[in-house]
């Protein structure tokens, strides 16, 4: 270790959607390494010191190295002469970075989706059919007495959920921490997280729905019949016992996890839990919320509809946004070969994509934005290579309860923030369009942004 | 004579087509139909870049080709007839209030969303969400008839509030779901959690298949007025046993949720 040493007090982990921010970091700053991390869990520690600096050029077109401006060129050249472009990913970036994506997707009158359509997405389709009871981390870890995390394992997804907010931390109404709570668990099958509940409810693969719904409906006070248990693996007595104790809690949480969102029912999966909050708000306080992952998902989430009125699956080919799942998602665009150039920022569909999407991807013009080399950016027309949000560039990024936290970077890259390029990306791209405009002549194919943008 | 519309270029991307509707073609030349704007992706074009227009204007009109990529056809129709050879993309016929619909093929998503009335008649398969509320509307389907003699995905039916859906081969998960009123008929396999959350309405299936627990058994019987129905399915070309039609049916009441109104009709084999 070097004896240029620095340290950050209160830098902010963007590993997953807890976005934790009480990390002390210490960096050596010659090595360009973070060489401890305090407060931070397993997964936050190995964020961070595994972060290591990539050498690589900053921006290449077909794998050879060029200048950002020509990059930048090309880029916007291959989204505005796109008929059905693309923009996806954006969970792993910084809000202000989100924005100027947003914008240019605007411009060129294609479709943006982030990464929630393979994630919660469900939720958010929920939302708008059920209606949302939300609350923020901090009222649950100072008021919540009844906690149930359903399809999730937060031991070892979020590791520091159960120690800053739901189980183990003292409160304003839960003055004795863990004693205070009732802490329920409903999965296919036991996991880290299980011995943290007082309650375990294995419910069988493929049920949820089944079991939220006569959950649902002993809230109400009707009968369920005792076959319940051999359809879902849980006993109606059981059952009964649990909405008793959910009915006569003070302030009660459903915390939904992606074992609803991505198996069989999804967005009714969500919707059930939602409603089942929204029943219980007759005898008491019950709140729902989704436990995200990436990092700033629920700040792609909050741009995007700030910006266009929807969370994600918004199209602009009208010039004004539309927004249908199932139909503008990125997984539908590709694998029904509709889309003709993609813009993608802080993800790699190319590896986790289903095969006829990654094909699609694969014969299509891709400009790709990313820390490290990825499939994505291998396959990428224009790769440019960008600095790690939280650890090497600032901005703002949302905890999953929509809370805004400031990222403070730690020491810096040689390589340029996403917003660094996104935003001469935007302006190039905007020039290009409102030319193209002038050029047809003046009231045709206006386009503007959706806000306006710095 | 009717218009007579083929296919000779293939959309590279989407194209919407709201345009290629009886009512908005009424009274227009040949020549004039070609100028009408269509949307290939983020791109306003001719209809006479991809179709080839012959015939003179009267109240029907026939397209060619493989649609799969054209959306929106038929959308807001309100009288006439369409006729289409091929499959076609998704949202054919949305919000329509009157006229027929003819599909040879197969037909994308959202067949007939919001439709108030009107007949859409799909010969192949379609995808999700026949006949339901676009993500966000509370109210779906509220009058007509969608006929599918193939197979439908997911959510056929979604909110619906009028009308009657039959789908004639198998159909997938939540068919009725959050039904208003309206009647469902699933002739073939069918798919779980059907009827949830529905308040009111009739869901007719032919299939063994799983109730939720907050539907309950209320009888065996043999209700008159679907034999009518069914006599009516006959006719249009869909196949209904005798065991079907002189059978008798599970009735379940549901969903207990919500208003507990709605029934799900099951064939006792």
């Amino acid at each position: 270790m070097s004896d240029n040493i620095k340290t950050v007090k209160n830098a902010t982990c963007t590993f997953c959607g807890c976005v934790c921010d009480d990390m002390e970091l210490t960096v050596d700053l010659d090595a360009k390494r973070i060489t401890k991390a305090k407060n931070a869990c397993v997964l936050g520690r190995a964020w961070f010191a595994e972060h290591t600096i990539q050498d690589g050029p900053a921006a290449m077109i077909d794998g050879k190295e060029v200048t950002l401006e020509e990059a930048i060129e090309e880029a916007a050249q291959v989204l505005t002469s796109a008929k059905f472009p693309i923009t996806y990913g954006l969970s792993d970036t910084t809000c202000e970075a989100q924005r100027q994506a947003v914008a240019i997707t605007d411009f060129i009158r294609g479709s943006i989706d982030t990464t929630t359509s393979v994630c919660h997405g469900p939720s958010g389709l929920a939302f708008q059919g059920v209606g949302e009871s939300t609350m923020t981390l901090g009222e649950v870890k100072n008021r919540a007495d009844f906690i149930m995390y359903w399809g999730g394992n937060p031991a070892e997804s979020h590791p520091r959920h159960f120690t800053r907010y739901t189980v183990t931390p003292k409160g304003m109404f839960t003055p004795n921490g863990k004693k205070d709570r009732t802490v329920v668990l409903v999965d296919v099958r036991k996991t880290p997280s299980t011995p943290v509940a007082d309650i375990f409810l294995q419910v069988k693969p493929g049920k949820d729905f089944e079991l939220a719904w006569a959950m649902r409906a002993l809230v109400k006070g009707h009968k369920v019949d005792s076959s319940i248990e051999n359809e879902t693996g849980v006993s109606l007595e059981v059952l009964e016992d649990l909405v008793q104790r959910m009915k006569n809690c003070n302030y009660g949480v459903l915390f939904m996890g992606m074992g609803l969102t991505m198996t069989r029912g999804r967005h009714f999966n969500s919707g059930a839990i939602m409603a089942l909050a929204a029943d219980l708000n007759e005898f008491t306080h019950f709140v729902a919320k989704p436990v995200r992952g990436h990092g700033n998902v629920t700040g792609a989430d909050n741009v995007v509809s700030w910006q266009t009125g929807y969370p994600f699956g918004v199209n602009f080919s009208k010039g004004y946004p539309r927004f249908n799942p199932g139909e503008f998602t990125t997984v539908d665009t590709l694998s029904r070969c509709d889309a003709d150039a993609a813009l993608i920022i802080a993800s790699d569909p190319a590896a986790n994509f289903p095969q006829a999407a990654i094909n699609h991807l694969g014969s299509i013009p891709v400009v790709s934005f990313d820390t490290k080399e990825t499939a994505t950016s291998k396959l990428a027309h224009v790769a440019f290579r960008t600095s790690t949000y939280g650890i090497n560039t600032g901005g703002t990024v949302y905890r999953m309860d929509d809370v805004p936290i400031t990222l403070r970077p730690a020491f810096e890259s040689p390589f340029p923030s996403d917003e660094d390029i996104l935003t001469p990306l935007r302006k190039r791209v905007q020039e290009i369009v409102i030319g193209k405009s002038k050029a047809k002549g003046a009231g045709a194919g206006v386009t503007r942004a959706a806000s306006p943008v710095k | 004579m009717s218009i007579n519309l083929t296919l000779h270029t293939s959309p590279e991307v989407p194209l919407e087509a709201e345009v290629l509707c009886t009512d908005k073609l009424i009274g227009l030349t040949g020549s004039e139909i070609e100028k009408l704007p269509v949307e290939h992706g983020n791109r306003q074009v001719s209809v006479a870049d991809f179709f080839t227009v012959k015939g003179s204007p009267d109240d029907s009109i026939s397209i060619e080709g493989d649609l799969s990529k054209v959306k929106h056809l038929g959308a807001a129709m309100a009288s006439g007839k369409l006729t289409i050879s091929g499959n076609v993309g998704s949202h054919l016929g949305a919000g329509m209030t009157g006229g027929k619909i003819l599909v040879e093929g197969d037909a994308g998503d959202w067949v007939a969303p919001e439709m108030q009335g009107g007949s859409v008649e799909i010969k192949g398969n379609a995808g999700h969400l026949v006949g339901s509320a676009y993500r966000g509307s509370p109210i779906g389907m509220s009058g007509g008839e969608i006929l599918v003699h193939g197979d439908a995905k997911n959510e056929a039916g979604h909110a619906m509030r009028n009308g009657i859906i039959v789908i004639g081969g198998k159909s997938g998960d939540f068919a009725g779901v959050n039904m208003l009123a309206g009647s469902i008929f699933l002739l073939g396999e069918t798919g779980i959690r059907i009827g949830a959350g529905m308040k009111r309405g009739t869901l007719v299936t032919m299939s063994k298949t799983s109730m939720l627990p907050t539907f309950s058994y209320s009888c065996r019987y043999q209700p008159a007025y679907l034999r009518m129905y069914l006599i009516y399915l006959q006719e249009l070309g869909f196949s209904v046993s005798d065991e079907q039609l002189f059978g008798f049916y599970h009735r379940w009441c549901g969903d207990a949720i919500e208003m507990n109104r709605g029934e799900i009709l099951a064939h006792d084999f």
